[in-house]
């Protein structure tokens, strides 16, 4: 803690913490020293000298942004001289500046303009000279307007690039009173400026302006701003929503709040205009004949209702199944699940869990007991050492890596990147790790080698927190002894040293952190590779304190909430076991149903309902916000499957490469359209907000769901609104048992929270894990060659996975004029030397081929990938990678391996 | 009748600047032996003491600058040596002199510098444009080498210095510290803020030591001869010698180097030879750009550091240009004021925009404005809120031209 000085600002006496920033110490005292290009997100800068004071002792007139408070100060902020100072400086400014305004943003230099009378001409001294400056307007960005008539030159933008999101794509060009900003080497368009919007969010005037809607915003006039969470990743990041006449026209982000603290990237910030599309549905639609007809309500639900009570009577409970949807509120997904075991009666209720992150949390549940992220975003900012596995953070999670990239340019943390492609954090990486796809486990046997034979692991730790102590730890250190540096290069392609080094960092780091991936968790061994990770994380003891653990970056923005409230064929709310019966008793009593109506056997799992469908098992099915059709391994496989149910009923706000095999679809509300909450991937419990209404006849999810199960006679409570299910939820998952709507009013809560006076828990495993006796547990296992491997007919493996413009299925993002300005096609990255030996040649259009299916796509020549290895997005329909990719199942958590699929490519 | 007292400039033409052995044979490379055997404290003790200040325009005591960067931040693992040679103020140019006819004065300079604030590596930030000082330099840094003067462990006492040649980006800024160790850390040219001065975090965030070439050509002299011998020349308070560098109306322009306090009038006609024409002495603008005007009756006052200050005058960098009468103050004092504007960096607004006010304030005195007298004490007074707020020394510096030349000029300013 600092020390606490005194100081006095005009004779108000004042307490501050050493060396804090003098002219925000004013402000939080309420003396509002004018200033420009200070603001308390970034270094202070001392360009616009607005804020010059004097200090006793000190000579001359001083930039106060630039001083640090001492003990004893007198400050004078405000008398005549420096009054006159300020307003020369202001008028100096209006002399090169466009005063045009058009109300689209706000404006600081405005506000001092009248502040010190200098709207009117009368009081200025200086000629306006702008227009003999040639100033430019740069137009090229997708998003933003850059007008250099009316830039100050605060370097706020340049600061908010480099500081905030770790970019520095801004600069000056010129000297004197000839320079502006620049993107990149000239033009925004071409520069890598990633349309994030932060030098958008901290410009002090209108000179960078979004280019959306703008001659719709008129921020004195009729703007209602509500404040939301972001609907795309699992970041969570706080958002402020702009309605006018009832639709979004702006989002910015909420300064001060964690997780993003006023940061967005390009989706959270452009990705909005999808909620007002004209392709969204708004009214339910039966399908006759083969066509869809628009229909009533009344008739849709109806129509539901009997099917599905049909298929139950005629086939058993068990041929009702259900996909759930990360992408709406713990409340939707809490009575989906409510309504798929209460009323449907069994536990066919999974969602896309299952498909990205299910290893990570079947391997943390077996391990440490909790299949959350166990520490907090931030702490990657304070981090030492950061091991990014099958994790492209920078574009799936780009809020996430600005607390990365601060780590690494602010405090020259260490970050070590196991990627078999290269990602852009690669930037910022002490070492990258390019094993061959699918060899991590043997490359982290390697490690787990290296800290063994080089005495790196934590006694004490495997002795007081491992379960089975030094005994256990042998097992592993026996598996661990045939991993030798040189053999590990010899599987994995890895130089051996890089990987010593990389071991000994890890092991070594006082506050490291493990960010797994998608890379990772997506292959058939994706439990395995995630125990290894644990593994070697106990051995260190690098868990169990603040700033050390592993931490699984959600993809969706609920994909946390939905496993916390129980939307799991294994698990009830709170992770509790299906087949806990007592649990089930306490349950069964809450919900006001028969103890026995509730089944006790685990149900089926996303890829295993369409497998049971097709094999004739699974008969009808409730899909709430999915879209298997893009996302589901082995789609030739999942179509048959779906064409073979006997009724299919698709919940969602658009078309969507599924609804077409729908028997009934009904529409539904957008994130902005709804109440609730979504829990993000540090466990932190955070508010929706409706800021608009549902289009047309469209609904809330929850609605939907309360008035099927009504229909089919078991209605699922008596609820009012959002809150009165969350605290259901509250009652039922003891992790939630402390948080109530109106302690979320301004910020999250971390989970578990468990009475009303907790305040969240920002780490887990402090004192002991979450397994029934609190200790780690150790799961050595051997590297085993992968399945699916290239061969003659099949001479690559295709990798896929996501891109920053594009979110999933892109259902949403595709609809989104912004984000398709910057990535709207799909590729396939290959090796130059593997495109030379095929004749490809740069956007040359190939057929790609796998045991499974077939598709088209562009080549894109690009030595991120390895050589023999391929790359695509996931997100295009037009090329659906998981055509190609295969069902095969990892054996405990039955995710799909995405990421490794032997396939051939050809020319057209 | 003042002579020269060459002590910085002793070999100069008598020694070839690419011969190592030459400048050894004159004693060179002595001054850094007997500082190697010194302890770095009492080398800075004896800069120190013998009052050496800097002579890259304001006149700091090297010694004290010394001091505080051998004692900042000592858990710090690397220290730094910046030698000023930007030499970017119009009319002067003394460090060229030195760079091109004795370069291993200012390098054996710089050694001892380092060697006394225990830095491991100096940079040399030379302008762009002087290429035979480049030339020179950098052979005398590799002979240096070769030597055993510079690299690991010279001359068998443990210590280590890497020094390295930058070339200038071309802008008078850059000369200025804090810019300077931007631009060696490959930024734009934008000045730091103050503090931390470069002795606390310089480049790289280290504890930096900036010296002119002129000042570090000193050092190697004081060593080797010690603070007495150095005090005999100069005044008590502004010891040594210094280089001016005379342009203009005089018969014999150049660079003279002399004890500090001599007199205007000894400069100009003691050494360089009088006015070259028939007509009298108007004015001399002393310091260059960022420098101010006297008249005549400025002649006889000593010249050094404290007495020009008192006086409202600035010795600066020791440029010296004579106008005659008829000559045009007005128009001096517009290609000021235009440098300033060109030169500015543009991050701060009141010097960013202040220049070109100040500059289109001096076509209106002459564009026919009905109050002229009104509009330069406008103008001096705008100068006045550039020097209170300006970000670096550069936006506080249009007021000392501006200042003197209405002092003394103010009638053919307004005509
Ligand atoms: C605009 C500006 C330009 C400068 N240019 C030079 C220069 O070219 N050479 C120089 O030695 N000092 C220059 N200085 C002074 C330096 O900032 C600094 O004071 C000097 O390098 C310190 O060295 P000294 O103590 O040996 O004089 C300049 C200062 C300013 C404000
Ligand atoms: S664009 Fe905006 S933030 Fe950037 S320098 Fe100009 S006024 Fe400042
Ligand atoms: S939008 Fe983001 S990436 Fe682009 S210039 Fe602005 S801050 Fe940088
Ligand atoms: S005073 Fe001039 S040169 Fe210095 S920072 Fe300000 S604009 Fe740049
Ligand atoms: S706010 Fe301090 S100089 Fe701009």
């Amino acid at each position: 803690m600092p020390k606490i000085v005194n100081l006095t600002i005009d004779n108000q006496k004042i307490q501050a913490p050493e060396g804090a920033n003098l002219l925000q110490v004013a402000k939080d005292n309420g003396i509002a020293i004018p200033h420009l290009c200070y603001h308390k997100k970034l270094t202070p800068t001392g360009a616009c000298r607005l804020c010059v004071v004097k200090i006793k002792d000190m000579r001359g007139l001083i930039a106060s942004c630039t001083v640090k408070v001492e003990e004893g100060m007198e400050v004078t902020a405000f008398d005549n001289e420096l009054e006159e100072a300020r307003k020369y400086l202001l008028d100096y400014l209006l002399a090169e500046h466009d005063e045009s305004y058009d109300g689209s943003y706000h404006d600081e230099f405005r506000e001092l303009i009248f502040k010190y009378a200098l709207d009117k001409k009368e009081n200025r001294r200086f000629p306006s000279i702008w227009k003999e400056l040639g100033y430019p307007k740069d137009e090229t960005s997708p998003v933003l307007t850059y007008d250099a008539a009316k830039c100050i030159k605060c370097f706020r933008c340049i600061k908010a690039c480099d500081e905030v999101q770790g970019k520095n794509v801004l600069s000056f060009t010129n000297r004197g009173i000839v320079s502006y900003i620049i993107g990149g080497f000239d033009k925004w368009g071409e520069s890598e400026c990633d349309g994030c919007g932060e030098c958008i969010q901290l410009c002090p005037t209108g000179a960078i302006v979004e280019k959306p809607h703008r001659e719709k915003i008129n921020i004195e006039n009729g703007i209602k701003k509500v404040r939301t969470t972001c609907p795309y990743c699992g970041v969570g990041c706080q958002l402020e929503l702009w309605v006018k006449d009832g639709k979004i026209v702006r989002s910015n982000g909420v300064e001060d709040v964690s997780p993003n603290y006023g940061r967005l990237c390009v989706k959270g910030r452009f990705g909005y205009d999808y909620v007002n599309h004209r392709e969204r549905l708004t009214t339910p639609l039966i399908k006759k004949d083969g066509k869809f007809v628009e229909a009533t309500w009344d008739e849709a639900l109806d129509l539901i209702a009997r099917k599905f009570t049909e298929v139950k009577e005629k086939y058993g409970r068990k041929a009702l199944a259900g996909y759930a949807s990360a992408k709406t509120t713990n409340e939707d997904n809490y009575l989906f699940m409510k309504l798929v075991r209460m009323v449907f009666g069994n536990n066919n209720v999974d969602f896309c869990t299952r498909l990205c992150h299910a290893s990570t949390v079947t391997a943390m549940l077996r391990s440490v007991g909790d299949g959350a992220g166990s520490n907090s975003i931030e702490d990657y900012e304070t981090s030492d050492c950061m091991l990014v596995t099958g994790n492209n953070m920078i574009e799936t999670h780009p809020v996430t890596a600005t607390f990365v990239k601060h780590a690494v340019q602010r405090n020259g943390a260490k970050v070590i990147i196991i990627d078999p492609k290269w990602t852009p954090l690669v930037k910022d990486a002490y070492i990258w790790l390019q094993p061959k796809l699918g060899t991590d486990v043997a490359l982290l046997n390697g490690m787990i080698n290296v800290i063994i034979s080089e005495g790196l692991i934590n006694q004490t730790f495997i002795e007081k927190r491992v379960d089975g102590g030094i005994k256990a730890y042998e097992a592993l250190k026996e598996l661990a002894e045939k991993y030798t540096p040189d053999y590990v290069e010899e599987i994995t392609g890895v130089p051996a040293h890089l990987m010593i080094d990389a071991a000994r960092t890890y092991a070594k780091a006082q506050r490291p952190l493990i960010a797994t991936g998608m890379g990772y968790s997506q292959q058939v061994t994706g439990t395995h590779n995630v125990f290894c990770l644990l593994n070697m994380m106990l051995i260190t003891g690098q868990v169990g304190r603040v700033g050390a653990g592993l931490n699984p970056p959600r993809g969706q923005n609920n994909v946390q909430g939905v496993s916390d409230v129980g939307t799991s064929p294994f698990t009830y709310p709170g992770y509790i076991s299906v087949e806990d019966a007592e649990n089930r008793r306490k349950v069964a009593k809450i919900w006001g149903v028969p103890f026995e109506s509730l089944d006790g056997e685990k149900g089926l799992s996303t890829v295993e309902i369409m497998q049971a469908a097709y094999e004739g098992k699974v008969k009808a099915m409730y899909i709430m916000g999915e879209n298997p059709m893009i996302t589901d391994p082995n789609l030739n496989h999942t179509e048959e499957a779906i064409k073979k149910l006997e009724f299919l009923v698709v919940q969602d706000i658009f078309h969507t490469e599924t609804t077409p095999y729908a028997d009934v679809i009904l529409p539904a509300a957008a994130f902005a359209e709804k109440e609730g909450t979504v829990v993000n991937s540090d466990r932190r419990v955070a508010r929706m907000r409706k800021a608009v209404d549902p289009p047309g006849q469209a609904r809330q999810d929850w609605h939907i769901i309360a008035e099927i199960a009504e229909r089919m006679g078991k209605p699922l409570g008596n609820y009012k609104t959002e809150s009165d299910i969350w605290d259901e939820i509250a009652q039922t998952a003891p992790i939630f048992a402390g948080i109530s709507y109106d302690r979320l009013e301004h910020h999250g809560i971390q989970w578990p929270c468990p009475d009303k006076d907790h305040p969240g828990t920002a780490t887990l495993f402090l004192e002991k894990f979450n397994t029934p006796n609190g200790l780690g547990k150790l799961h050595p296992v051997d590297y085993a060659e992968q399945t699916e491997r290239a061969n003659a007919k099949y001479p690559f493996i295709l990798n896929s996975g996501r891109i920053l413009y594009q979110y999933h299925s892109s259902t949403m993002s595709r609809r989104n004029k912004a984000l398709n300005d910057f990535a709207n096609e799909a590729y396939l990255l290959m090796h130059p030397d593997d495109a030379e030996k095929c004749g490809f040649h740069e956007g040359e259009m190939v057929k790609i081929t796998s045991r499974r299916g077939q598709i088209e796509t562009a080549v894109r020549i690009s030595e991120e990938v390895l050589q023999g290895e391929l790359f695509m997005p996931f997100h295009y329909s037009e090329a659906p990678v998981n055509r190609l990719t295969r069902d095969e199942l990892d054996p405990y958590s039955k995710i799909a391996p995405f990421k490794i699929s032997a396939v051939r490519v050809e020319k057209l | 009748m003042i002579k020269e007292t060459r002590i910085t400039l002793k070999n100069v033409g008598k020694i070839n600047p690419e011969s190592i052995d030459d400048y050894i044979a004159a004693g060179g490379y002595a001054g850094l032996k007997k500082a190697l055997k010194m302890e770095p404290f009492s080398i800075i003790d004896e800069v120190l003491d013998a009052g050496l200040r800097g002579r890259g325009g304001a006149g700091f005591s090297t010694g004290t600058k010394k001091k505080f960067t051998s004692r900042s931040c000592q858990t710090c693992p690397q220290r730094y040596v910046v030698v000023n040679a930007d030499e970017g103020e119009p009319g002067t140019f003394k460090d060229r002199v030195i760079m091109e006819n004795d370069p291993h004065l200012y390098i054996e300079g710089t050694i001892i510098a380092a060697y006394s604030i225990n830095a491991t590596k100096g940079f040399i930030y030379i302008r762009g444009e002087y290429t035979g000082s480049i030339d020179k330099t950098r052979k005398a840094i590799a002979a240096a080498y070769e030597r055993g003067f510079l690299g690991k462990n010279i001359l068998g006492s443990g210590f280590d210095f890497d020094l390295e040649l930058k070339l200038g980006a071309g802008s008078y800024l850059c000369g200025e510290e804090l810019t300077m160790l931007e631009s060696l850390e490959g930024k734009r040219g934008h000045p730091r803020i103050k503090p931390p001065f470069p002795a606390e975090k310089g480049v790289f965030g280290a504890p930096t030591l900036v010296n002119n070439v002129e000042t570090l050509s000193n050092v190697p002299l004081i060593i080797a001869n010690g603070k007495d011998w150095y005090k005999q020349f100069g005044t008590e308070r502004s010891p040594g010698t210094k280089i001016f560098t005379i342009s203009g109306k005089v018969k014999n322009p150049g660079y003279y180097e002399v004890e500090m306090g001599v007199s205007l009038r000894e400069l100009i006609w003691d050494l360089a030879g009088g006015m070259s024409g028939d007509k009298p002495f108007k004015a001399a603008l002393l310091g260059g750009a960022a420098g101010t005007f006297v008249d005549a009756s400025m002649l006889d006052e000593r010249m050094t550091y404290d007495n020009l200050r008192e006086k409202g005058a600035t010795l600066g960098s020791g440029a010296v240009i004579v106008l005659e009468e008829g000559d045009s103050v007005y128009d001096m004092l517009y290609n000021c004021l235009r440098f300033f504007k060109h030169e500015s960096c543009g991050k701060c607004v009141p010097c960013r925009v202040g220049t070109s006010m100040l500059a289109k304030g001096t076509e209106k005195l002459r564009n026919g404005v009905p109050d002229k007298r009104a509009l330069l004490d406008q103008m001096v007074h705008e100068s006045e809120i550039m020097a209170a707020t300006s970000l670096c020394p550069l936006g506080q510096s249009p007021i000392l031209p501006l200042k003197s030349a209405a002092r003394y000029f103010a009638e053919e300013l307004t005509k």
